[in-house]
């Protein structure tokens, strides 16, 4: 859907030229419109999940799958290095370590899914968010919960048999937000619905978070 | 079907009668850290009145919201019983308070949904369990853990897309409980990288266990009178 394009979404910072804005804004909108490529951030991530999502189907299942596994190597990475470079004790290192492993789990099961169709890990750079336990905190409870709210989103876009597996995966997201946010002394559950995010929502957010390499 | 529309139906439009409403008022007015994220959140659960409206819900549909309704007042009774007794102390107090309201709010908008064809509330019986700190966290673990698989139980069940849409937005919400109370009972929040659903006749298996439920409210179906001739 054309109205869930938003310019600001992109590239929140506008670092870029004006008329470098533009075309970027509109290689978005030709982009939905095919159902193809998204720019986010100055990456290209080809073919992410239309906003306006058809019926589910298997190829519609392997781009939604393929969104998710770029989230799910995001986070792998993301505990691999921070529990062995934020400085971790205690409570968060247990923490980073148990869901380290069980991201890398979730990549392992979503790669085997997707097969051949499986897009190549990224690479990353998490920046401060990795190098000391108050901003490490602060990064897992946004990766957690947008996790939750990023497959709560794709769940009526899928067959009934991807459906099954994202829903093993996405209460343990939901286990991981909920134990970081304990940990943290924030509210576990501070709403009564995970609002569900569109893939476009879900692409803006990972832009915004400024962990994805360019190059 | 997509899942925009839902997030762009407003409060007002789905919850006329201001059941979902009123729960999360008494949530977020109690507990100061919930704001205005709420109608986002209300108008989501308000959406799972919305094929109702529309038209009917599948009567499969019905069964399942039916047995999600079930284990949510088993679920609300529980927390509103503990902070009404207010035998849970300390840090702990906050817990039944924010997850009475958040199940009261679930169970509001099932309500709402099946309308009549709601299944009525039990009694219950919680055996003490709602004014001992130790059982009060045990079941509660129990609790969580049950209705995240319950609810996943039912996803692949679901045939409308509006109600799937809501009910695994409910579904993390119950593991993000089941997380915290595991926490604070001092187990591992997350044990396993995929969590298994149950299906219906297991989870009620447990939930019979319990004896938690001790009576069943009389059907209120009318009887037609005899003919008398």
């Amino acid at each position: 859907m054309a109205n869930d394009l938003r310019i600001d979404v992109f590239d929140p910072a506008a670092r870029c030229e004006p008329e470098l804005y533009e075309s970027r804004a509109n290689v978005l909108k030709r982009a939905f419109a095919a159902g193809g490529a998204i720019v986010a951030g100055g990456v290209l991530v080809a073919g992410l999940p239309r906003s306006a999502a058809s019926a589910p189907s298997p190829a519609q299942d392997a781009e939604i799958l393929n969104l998710v596994l770029l989230l799910e190597h995001m986070e792998a990475d993301f505990f691999a290095e921070a529990s062995v470079r934020a400085k971790l004790t205690g409570e968060l290192l247990e923490f980073a370590e148990i869901v380290r492993g069980q991201e890398r789990a979730h990549v392992a099961f979503l790669r085997d899914a997707l097969g051949r169709k499986a897009r190549k890990r990224p690479s990353f750079d998490f920046g401060e968010a990795t190098q000391n336990p108050t901003a490490f905190s602060a990064a897992a409870v946004a990766l957690q919960d947008l996790m939750v709210t990023a497959y709560n989103g794709q769940a009526a876009n899928l067959t009934k048999g991807a459906l099954e597996a994202a829903a093993k995966i996405v209460s343990v997201e939901a286990r991981h937000a909920g134990w970081i946010r304990a940990i943290t002394e924030k509210n576990p559950a501070p709403e009564p619905t995970d609002s569900p995010r569109t893939a476009a929502q879900v692409t803006a957010a990972v832009n915004k978070t400024r962990f994805l390499k360019s190059d | 079907m997509p899942i925009e529309p839902i997030s762009d139906l407003t409060l007002d439009q789905l919850d006329r009668d201001g059941a979902i409403r009123e729960a999360l008022d008494g949530v977020s007015s109690r507990a100061g850290f919930l704001g205005k994220a709420f109608v986002g959140s209300a108008a989501l659960l308000g959406a799972l009145a919305a094929p109702r409206r529309a038209g009917a819900a599948s009567p499969s549909d019905n069964a399942i919201l039916n047995f999600a309704l079930t284990l949510e007042y088993l679920q609300a009774a529980f927390y509103t019983e503990t902070q009404r007794l207010g035998a849970i102390g300390a840090e702990l107090a906050r817990v039944p308070r924010q997850l009475g309201g958040v199940e009261r709010a679930h169970v509001a908008a099932l309500q709402d949904v099946l309308g009549r064809a709601a299944v009525k509330r039990p009694r219950f019986d919680f055996k003490g369990t709602t004014e001992d700190q130790v059982e009060f966290l045990r079941t509660a673990v129990a609790f969580e853990d049950l209705g995240a698989a319950a609810y996943k139980g039912q996803a692949t069940r679901v045939d409308s897309p509006a109600l799937l849409a809501a009910a695994v937005a409910i579904h993390s919400v119950e593991a993000r409980h089941a997380a915290w109370m595991r926490y604070l009972a001092g187990f591992t929040p997350a044990g396993r990288a995929f969590d298994e659903g149950k299906p219906e006749f297991e989870v009620r298996r447990i939930v019979a266990s319990t004896r938690f439920i001790v009576a069943r409210p009389r059907t209120t179906r009318r009887r037609r009178p005899r003919f008398t001739g």
